[in-house]
């Protein structure tokens, strides 16, 4: 177990550096650091202005090795990129010039104030809708709540986002339709809507995945002892069946948490919450590299954390499996 | 057997009972954050006001910001040596702020001139950490001097300089010596900037340049405790505890002697502005009220400002809900948009009923601003050809499209100066306005008889440039399209980001570039005719269409030193005929909106340069607070609805359940 | 160089040529496929399979409007509009006009009404600039299928080979795939998206690349975990054991095996991408001014829905066009895979 997570470490270093190149490519190579220094400043900036930025960011170095006389040869904008990553010093945003980490800090909670409780009540209702599901298997019903997902996963989620404004805040007037405050129960009311919003967004595809898996797990042989010893049906789905199905999922769904932190892109842009998926956006949509390349890392990291928590999760769950 | 019942139906039900009881709670739908304080000091209430901006600010550092969204955050914290009137606006006049009185102009014999300057006596800079005892201490002409040093900065780069360097004298040279030097010496005094006592300095100019005065009214110009920026340095420092504090940069953190101290910005969220005690500078004028509203003005007339105690300005990175919260009544005042517009405005520009009967006022602005399409001179298919540009120009549609996308409220421009301006003449036409015939025939003429190059036999394809922001500009730009081709031409439109499309003006490298505009640094027709000096080709200036013309340039030279007078005005008018002729732009609209303001918050200021005129607006809290109550109301039913529907489906699926287990 | 070739693939005439080609390919492709036994058993199973046939027919009656408007008649005109507007009569309303509610005789705004050009034939009205709706939202067939098209194009060849070359040679090629693809997987698809637009510039080029740069990994995954399975089979290894080449091996035998899942791959990848260019047109960075396009009408309705009356045809047309494709893809899928795979459902 020791000598395995050891390896998914060494592993997770080139993966990393990877996404690094990725990133520096788009917006240091294909995008030149000047072209963003002009639409960071402004119109109105004037090119002295300009170099002086790039000076002061470290931008009008060389792109891959510093071959100037006198200059030390790593003293590159790539060399000197991925130091400031891999050490977690990132440094200040290129937009707004605040410290990346606090950005970061800042935003983490907002994301999760909104993803967690979506999360949450998301997983409880999805599981029991499919499990209900399971239950009358191959019915009218059920094969009309198979129709439903997939209907509800074929609507784009701005359709969502939109319709749940205009009506409920709107029109009438349940929530407050933008904004977002950390202070006390304030929070909740801010978030209301959003967490709502987020819960139905992903129900359907939810669902319709978990129904499969508990289909799967009906078929084991267990399931067949139980009921023949005359255990009742219902009993035997929401005991035994969602107590072993539970290991697949919950596998299946901790790959996801360490994205929760990355906030929802989508959600955040149009109501106005201060999280890391809102930084995240107007990042990239500002030219901001040094902010998008971080929480790329950082998001990146996360993900790579996730699958080793899915690897661990396996091995607990099912003493057979050996990671090694 | 009901306790049988599965445990996570029941904790999801609960779930969604308690969901639904936040519903009743009334958890409420006021997106504002509580005001910083209950009552002031004396026990009055509190009074604050509720505003917006689109985006974020680019810097608070008043010697660096530019941007609107930054100078409304900036304006009300950092006073400027003059500002202009709030209600004088043809024409605009600028009146002392923190300067006792106008500068007084002395032409010297040798043909430059001198200003002489003399700041009010006992101003105190915002109550700041980075001060003794965290109280603000008095303002002297040495922060003024520190100010335009660091105009000089190259560490700083301030846009005015370029402006400013043909003008003041040794300014050029001490940003050039400080660049050579790697670092401004800040011991060295400006040959320009000379302090004649505590508080009194000369400001000398290499040669008359009467605009010196706006530029004073606005923050390059403004005092800067050296203080601040040493403390604000951005990194940690230990506290009174030894515990490492962040301090924030000096642009997010200005300290100046405004009417308004920044108490909190949040990037992306909101930003808070709090009255500052020691605030005295200015009081609300008690002259130049527009005559319709002098009876309101009249009360406040000498009053100290600012007259509410707090602003929260919220950044909406997304439009959509600016209406919904105006509605609802938790903004004060709202920009009308395109969107908004026909539930709000009437045919005759005036109310809806809806809304006369909300109380609530409407007011016309027009921004000192013009925008045009630019075509490039340069270019070898359009810069040579003068009839191909006249053609253009005729073709495109200007009422029209003021008409679906400014609702007609913005005037369609027929030259490159808005109203407002010395030289503006209201019965100028453009000659070369929509025409389609004229413009058919002028593209014959040009040598394209229907769009088709009558040399080759192909039909003329151009290019035109675009920003790629949302989908507005998206249509705007499908509408100029289908006005070129019109003509029987082809038009490709390529989309850009903001950094393509400023690479593309840089290197000159486009046909038509649409969405270009210029706002009024300051109300002068120098500030207007400059972009199409030859001098200022970009990235240097702002001449887009790279127009290049030895006439205009000499008259244009004669004209910037001078004073209005009727030669002046003979030369502007020149300006704009030779303009007119050559077509390097096609004029589009000035930019002008509607704004709807709630009853209790009524319009205290009017001149569209003031950015921040936070400081003299006022608001009527207790007719707020009645009124966001009865527009709020919410229906009860429908919690009731979903909670039966809720209990419908589980109680049938729980009936499924048991014939399904017999 | 570059500038001609520009030329030459801008040229109506190579676009109609290409349409062409690329239906009577697809033709080919499934009339080939259709020999294969399992296929044949696919197709017996699906006859009984009523959503699914109802999913397929609707299906090609969205290739068939998309492929009508990408075949053009002339630079600006497609057989689409010609038929629109010359047969059926329905036409766009002149620059001057804006907004209409469906069937009016006046553009729609309480301060100013203005008669239309051709009162009462919008029967889903008209949007900002005076275009018909409804032709728009057919229209979006057309920009759904050049965006999904272009992106098969480019995913499934590559999704295809590197898949079955992890799954056969395994080794060091496997571990070089894993690694591009657990990399890129690293960024979430959304950001590579955005990012990638914004800095290439926006174009149905440059869309189609970064959705197939983000699509090939799920059909590569799929595909080297059924090789892997296939090769542990006692045919593969007898071809081996003949001294078969690898390339018959893989041509011969992998392959034909695994289209199935190709095809499922196909219709869910497209579902993804006109659902996935909606999003991206509402952050900005969809497709090009001019093209109509289900996600810019979505998008627009940011506006339109806080606007009194609220103009709400636009959006429902769109959400309407791009739900009905969606809803039969996806439904399609699953009526492909219960077909080729009836033990598991």
């Amino acid at each position: 177990m020791f000598s395995y997570l050891i390896r998914r470490l060494l592993y997770a270093i080139p993966i990393l550096f990877g996404v690094m190149l990725i990133t520096f490519l788009l917006f240091f190579v294909v995008q030149p650091p000047y072209a963003r220094a002009r639409a960071i400043l402004g119109e109105k900036a004037r090119p002295a202005q300009v170099q002086q930025w790039l000076h002061d960011h470290g931008y009008d170095k060389p792109t891959y090795l510093n071959t100037k006389p006198g200059q030390h040869l790593f003293d590159s904008l790539f060399v000197n990129q991925m130091k400031r990553l891999i050490t977690f010093d990132f440094g200040v945003s290129d937009k707004t010039s605040l410290p990346i980490a606090k950005t970061f800090t800042d935003g983490v909670i907002p994301s999760l104030c909104l993803t967690l409780p979506a999360f949450v009540i998301g997983f409880i209702m999805a599981v029991t809708l499919s499990l209900y599901q399971v239950f009358i298997r191959y019915s009218a019903l059920d094969r009309f709540g198979v129709f439903l997902c997939v209907a509800l996963m074929s609507i784009p989620p701005m359709i969502y986002m939109f319709v749940g404004q205009r009506v409920l805040a709107m029109q009438l007037n349940y929530f407050p339709a933008y904004g977002f405050d950390l202070r006390g129960w304030q929070t909740a009311k801010f978030v209301l809507l959003p967490v709502t919003l987020m819960i139905v967004m992903y129900l359907g595809n939810d669902v319709r995945l978990y129904r499969t898996i508990f289909l799967e797990e009906i078929t084991q042989d267990y399931v067949r002892t139980a009921l023949a010893k005359g255990v009742p049906q219902s009993r035997v789905l929401f005991v035994h069946v969602l107590k072993n199905g539970m290991i697949s999922l919950i596998t299946l769904v901790v790959a996801h948490l360490p994205f929760l932190i990355m906030g929802s892109l989508l959600l955040e842009n149009f109501f106005g919450i201060p999280g890391l998926g809102n930084a995240l956006i107007h990042a990239i949509q500002t030219g901001d590299a040094a902010m998008t390349n971080a929480l790329v890392y950082l998001g990146a990291l996360f993900y790579l954390a996730g699958l080793m928590l899915t690897d661990i999760c396996y091995a607990f769950a099912d003493p057979r499996i050996r990671l090694s | 057997m009901p306790s049988r019942r599965p445990p996570l139906l029941r904790a999801c039900a609960l779930l969604l009972l308690s969901l639904t009881a936040t519903f009743f709670a009334g958890c409420g739908n006021d997106p504002n954050l509580q005001p910083e304080h209950e009552k002031r000091a004396d026990g009055s209430p509190w009074q604050v006001r509720y505003s917006y901006m689109p985006d974020d600010p680019r810097s608070l550092d008043p010697q660096f910001a530019y941007d609107q969204m930054s100078r409304r955050l900036l304006e009300p914290v950092v006073d400027t040596l003059l500002e202009y009137h709030p209600f004088k606006t043809d024409p605009y006049e600028v009146m002392p702020s923190l300067l006792a009185s106008m500068p007084e102009r002395v032409k010297n014999p040798d043909g430059t001139e001198t200003y002489v300057c003399q700041l009010k006596r006992g101003i105190l800079f915002h109550n700041d950490p980075c001060f003794p005892n965290g109280k603000g201490r008095e303002l002297t002409v040495q922060d003024v001097e520190y100010g335009w040093k660091r105009m000089v900065d190259p560490k700083v780069e301030c846009p005015a300089l370029s402006s400013l360097q043909d003008y003041l004298v040794g300014f050029g040279e001490a940003y050039e010596t400080a660049k050579k030097a790697d670092a401004l010496d800040y011991s060295k005094p400006l040959k320009c900037f000379e302090i004649v006592d505590d508080q009194t300095f000369k400001v000398h100019l290499l040669k008359p340049y009467p605009q010196i005065i706006y530029w004073m009214a606005m923050h390059f110009m403004s005092p800067v405790a050296h203080e601040a920026v040493e403390y604000y340095d951005g990194k940690e420092h230990p506290d009174a505890n030894g515990k490492m504090v962040l301090r924030p940069a000096f642009k997010w953190h200005p300290v100046g002697t405004g009417a308004f101290q920044l108490v909190e910005y949040e990037p992306a969220s909101r930003a808070r502005l709090v009255r500052n005690p020691n605030y005295h500078t200015v009081v609300f004028p008690s002259d130049g009220y527009p005559p319709d509203r002098a009876d309101f003005l009249k009360q406040f007339a000498g009053m100290p400002v600012p007259l509410v105690d707090e602003i929260q300005v919220t950044i909406f990175r997304e439009q959509t809900p600016i209406p919904v919260l105006f509605n609802q009544g938790y903004l004060d005042s709202m920009g009308v948009s395109k969107d908004a517009f026909n539930r709000v405005v009437t045919t005759a520009q005036e109310l809806t009923p809806e809304y006369k009967k909300r109380g609530v006022a409407l007011e016309k602005d027009l921004d000192v601003s013009t925008f045009f399409i630019s075509l490039n001179m340069e270019d070898p298919v359009i810069g040579t050809n003068k009839k191909l540009r006249q053609a253009l120009s005729c073709s495109y549609d200007g009422q029209s499209y003021v008409d679906i996308f400014w609702n007609g409220v913005s005037p369609v421009a027929q030259q490159l100066m808005p109203p407002g301006i010395f030289g503006y003449d209201k019965n100028y036409q453009n000659p070369y306005g929509y025409d389609l015939e004229k413009a058919k025939r002028l593209l014959a003429e040009a040598g394209y008889p229907g769009g088709i190059d009558s040399k080759t036999g192909r039909r003329l394809e151009l290019n035109m440039e675009a920003s790629a922001n949302g989908s507005e500009e998206r249509q705007m730009t499908e509408f100029v399209q289908k006005g070129f081709e019109a003509l029987g031409i082809k038009v490709n439109v390529v989309e850009n980001t903001f950094a393509e499309l400023l690479r593309k003006e840089d290197a000159g490298k486009f046909q038509i570039l649409e969405g270009t505009g210029w706002g009024a640094d300051y109300p002068d027709p120098e500030n207007f005719y400059m972009l199409l000096n030859s001098r200022n080709f970009p990235p240097e200036g702002k001449n887009v269409s790279r127009y290049k013309n030895p006439e205009f340039d000499k008259l244009f030279d004669k004209m910037a030193t001078m004073d209005n007078s009727p030669e002046r005005l003979q030369i502007v008018n020149h300006l704009r005929d030779m303009i007119g002729e050559d077509c390097p732009q096609i004029f589009t609209f000035h930019k002008a909106f509607f704004t709807t303001i709630n009853p209790w918050a009524q319009r205290t200021s009017t001149n569209m340069l003031l950015e921040g005129a936070f400081k003299y607006q006022q608001v009527d809290p207790v007719m707020r607070a009645k009124l966001q109550r009865e527009w709020n109301r919410t229906p009860k039913w429908p919690p009731f609805v979903l909670v039966l529907l809720i209990a419908g489906a589980a109680g049938y699926a729980i009936r499924l359940n048991r014939k399904r287990n017999v | 160089m570059i500038e001609s070739l520009q030329h030459f693939f801008a040229n109506w005439i190579t676009q109609d040529v290409m349409v062409v080609a690329f239906f009577a390919a697809a033709i080919a492709l499934l009339v080939r496929g259709s020999r294969n036994e399992r296929w044949q058993r696919a197709w017996k199973f699906m006859k009984g399979d009523r959503l699914g046939l109802v999913a397929g027919v609707l299906i090609i009656g969205y290739l068939i409007i998309g492929g009508l408007d990408l075949l053009k008649i002339s630079p600006t005109t497609s057989v689409f509009d010609w038929l629109a507007n010359a047969v059926v009569g329905l036409q766009d309303e002149p620059t001057k006009a804006s907004y209409s509610a469906p069937f009016a005789t006046h553009t729609f705004s309480t301060a100013k009404p203005e008669p239309l050009q051709f009162p009462g034939r919008h029967f889903l009205g008209t949007t900002q600039i005076g275009k018909d709706t409804f032709i728009q939202a057919l229209k979006g067939s057309s920009t759904a299928l050049l965006l999904g098209g272009l992106t098969s194009l480019i995913y499934l060849p590559l999704g295809i080979l590197l898949g079955i070359s992890a799954g056969y040679y395994r080794g060091w090629v496997d571990d070089a795939i894993q690694y591009i693809y657990s990399t890129i997987m690293a960024i979430p698809d959304i950001l590579f998206l955005i990012a990638f637009i914004m800095v290439f510039g926006k174009g149905v080029g440059t869309m189609s690349w970064a959705l197939a740069l983000t699509s090939w990994i799920s059909l590569c995954r799929l595909l080297r975990g059924e090789t892997m399975r296939l090769t542990e089979r006692q045919f593969i290894s007898a071809a081996r054991a003949l001294g078969q080449s690898h390339w018959n091996i893989i041509t011969r035998h992998l392959l034909p095996n695994v289209m199935h899942l190709v095809l499922i791959n196909f219709v869910l990848g497209f579902s993804g991408v006109v659902l996935t260019e909606a999003i991206l047109s509402y952050l900005g960075v969809g497709t090009p001014i001019g093209t109509a396009s289900w996600g810019q009408m979505i998008d627009g309705a940011r506006g339109e829905l806080s606007r009194e009356p609220v103009v709400w045809w636009n959006v429902s047309a769109a959400t309407v066009a791009l739900f009905g494709l969606v809803l039969s893809l996806n439904l399609f899928a699953d009526s492909l895979r219960r077909a080729f795979d009836p033990k598991r459902s």
